[in-house]
């Protein structure tokens, strides 16, 4: 195998692998803006430049693919001096707004500043502003930090496949923007932000909300569709502040959608019903869910499932439903129209799935089937979801007992509310749409009074003081 | 362990030790300062480090702060809490700025941090109150320090 030399530490490597990457393997850290993994290179923001020997010039680590025998000096005198040189240009118009920048704590540019550059600057000349367009909804734009990295052409062009960000005009008077200064089309347009690596491009649904540094951090997959994308929750005080995505190269490579990022509000929305309800009215788990069995008792009874829900919860529904109503059915249900797996299929060209909960293959390969239509000659309805699943019509069926995430109008037919959890508050199993088993996990604390669906079913079968026992049934259904 | 002591017998009367003792009173109570002062009437005059109640320094009417939420991540008590908000005039602004005067260790770090010479900690000592007091921002606006 061939084999390279960077900094004195032997790497080995496959053909057009560049130097960032090799580098990074051992451990190595080149300074790069314009870089970005799941991009085309460009190699225009400089700082990665590393001496090569026997080259006479800087070689851009980003775009030299290594060769057999290449030495390579990253932290050599000219290669540093370059560094703090690059450091100093793109300085010169960045504005010193750090304290009001929502990119502050996981920018780049401060960071690199921090580590290559320099403390003083030379420059007393006053710095160029523009005025800003609005971007849409998405983003929020501040050309005045931008470096010109163009990472956000590149990724409108090549990765959402729409090309609206251009930059006009040259040198010191560029500027970065959408075509003829148009809102973003591209539903994918929260990866902006997050490729950015200063704080041009922010998130307006972020905006001063939080500190970066504020945030805990929970790696978990979306459960906006059957794509079942890697993304991490990021949350302070119990509350969920954002979601970005997680590099896996199988699934989601380095993005999310709009649809996927945004999907949580509903978890810390104020009309979430987070407290046990019996007719419109707030009350005690143990009233409800007295108030439930009898509303439900002698009936016959249709478990209706959200897809939404993890294997074990689907697991635990499976064995409770038979035991609880006699001669009851269980069906799932998810996105209008889309009963079984079969159905599902990609959205877009990129990460967008049809199926809009994340467990549609989960519950199929557990055997349940999926909700055309209530059945005729059902009395009564339980239905049980996560908080992403979209609710068939109930409008014929006179006594409605939900369990789960719910707001207010969508469970005001109910006899009774049980607050459960949603794929944030809980640990679990989701299968996506091509048989990959994945772990959700819980990000946060449950809202209010909300409890886990393992307690709520405990609860139902035992009396109402049983204690909350771990999940043993669940054992042996997760590999 | 008891240890036993030889005592003189003029000691063992004590009142020669008494007034030995006395003496020694009446030294201080007549030739030397009070070191005491008569505290509402009379004010001590602390070093201008010193760190009291604090204040949001305003400039121009406006105030300093752009909720940059250093203070209240340096905080060891946690006891400020900022909600950052968007102006017209202003990009960002603290919309809430509060200070739970009582977990407040006054270590000053908060004045530290400030990246906008913003929050500050003037000379004022005399905080106490009969109720839990959280300082707000309209509150902490009021000009009280020169620093």
């Amino acid at each position: 195998m061939a084999k390279c030399t960077i900094d004195g530490r032997e790497v080995e490597f496959t053909a057009g692998e560049n130097l960032i990457e090799i580098a990074r393997r051992v451990g190595v850290e080149i300074p790069y803006f314009c870089y970005h993994p799941g991009l085309s290179v460009v190699a225009q923001c400089r700082m990665c430049a590393v001496e090569v020997e026997k080259m006479p010039k800087l070689q851009t680590a980003c775009s030299t693919p290594a060769s057999d025998g290449m030495i390579v000096h990253t932290d050599s005198e000219r290669a540093k001096s370059n560094q703090k040189s690059i450091m100093e240009f793109l300085l010169i118009n960045h504005p010193l707004d750090c304290p009001i920048c929502d990119k502050a704590g996981e920018c780049d540019l401060q960071e690199n500043s921090f580590k290559y550059g320099d403390a003083y600057m030379r420059t007393s000349e006053e710095r160029r502003t523009y005025l800003d367009l609005d971007m849409g909804p998405v983003i929020k734009k501040n050309m005045n930090r931008c470096i010109h990295c163009t990472r956000c052409i590149r990724f409108g062009a090549e990765v959402a496949g729409v090309r609206e960000m251009v930059a006009v005009s040259r040198g010191n008077n560029t500027e970065i923007t959408t075509i003829d200064g148009r809102p973003l089309e591209t539903d994918y347009a929260g990866n902006y932000a997050d490729i950015c690596p200063t704080g041009s491009l922010t998130l307006k649904d972020f905006r001063f909300h939080k500190r970066a540094w504020m945030l805990k951090k929970t790696a978990t997959v979306c459960e906006g569709c059957s794509k079942g994308c890697n993304m991490e929750i990021q949350q302070d005080n119990n509350v969920i502040e954002r979601c970005i995505p997680r590099p896996n190269m199988e699934i989601n490579r380095y993005w999310l959608c709009d649809e996927g990022r945004f999907n949580y509000h509903y978890v810390n929305d104020r009309s979430r019903i987070t407290a046990p309800t019996s007719l419109g009215g707030k009350t005690s788990w143990t009233s409800a869910v007295a108030a439930a069995k009898e509303a439900l008792k002698g009936k016959k009874v249709l478990v209706l499932a959200g897809s939404d829900l993890t294997q074990e919860e689907a697991k635990l529904l499976i064995e409770f439903a038979p035991k609880a109503f006699p001669g009851s059915t269980l069906l799932h249900f998810g996105t209008p129209g889309i009963t079984a797996t079969t159905q599902d299929a990609p959205a877009d060209t990129l990460l967008k799935r049809k199926s809009k909960t994340s467990n549609l293959n989960g519950w199929e390969k557990l055997g349940v089937k999926g909700a055309d239509s209530i059945p005729a000659g059902t009395e009564a309805v339980l239905v049980i979801r996560g908080g992403r699943a979209e609710l068939p019509n109930l409008d014929g069926v006179s006594t409605v007992v939900a369990i789960g995430v719910f707001n207010e109008s969508e469970v005001a037919a109910a006899k009774v509310t049980l607050p459960g959890t949603s794929f944030s508050e809980k640990d679990g199993t989701i299968v996506n749409y091509e048989g990959r088993e994945q772990r959700l996990r819980r990000s946060i604390n449950p809202v209010g009074q909300s409890k886990q669906l393992g307690e709520i079913l405990m609860l139902w079968t035992h009396s109402a003081a049983a204690a909350p026992r771990p999940m043993e049934s669940v054992k042996g259904v997760v590999a | 362990m008891l240890v036993k002591r030889d005592v003189k017998a003029l000691q063992n009367i004590y009142l020669i030790e008494v007034l030995k003792g006395l003496a020694i009173t009446m030294k201080h109570m007549l030739f030397s300062k009070a070191v005491t002062i008569q505290y509402p009437e009379e004010r001590r005059n602390y070093s201008d480090r010193y760190r009291g109640m604090h204040y949001i320094k305003a400039t121009n009417g406006v105030e300093n702060c752009t909720a940059c939420m250093l203070c209240p991540t340096v905080c060891p008590a946690e006891c400020i809490h900022i909600v950052a908000g968007e102006r017209p005039d202003k990009e960002k602004y603290p919309v809430k700025f509060e200070i739970d005067i009582l977990r407040c260790c006054f270590c000053g770090m908060c004045e530290e941090a400030c990246p906008k010479d913003a929050i500050k900690l003037s000379k004022i000592y005399e905080m106490s109150t009969s109720k839990r007091v959280v300082y707000d921002k309209d509150y902490l606006l009021e000009q009280r320090g020169h620093k």
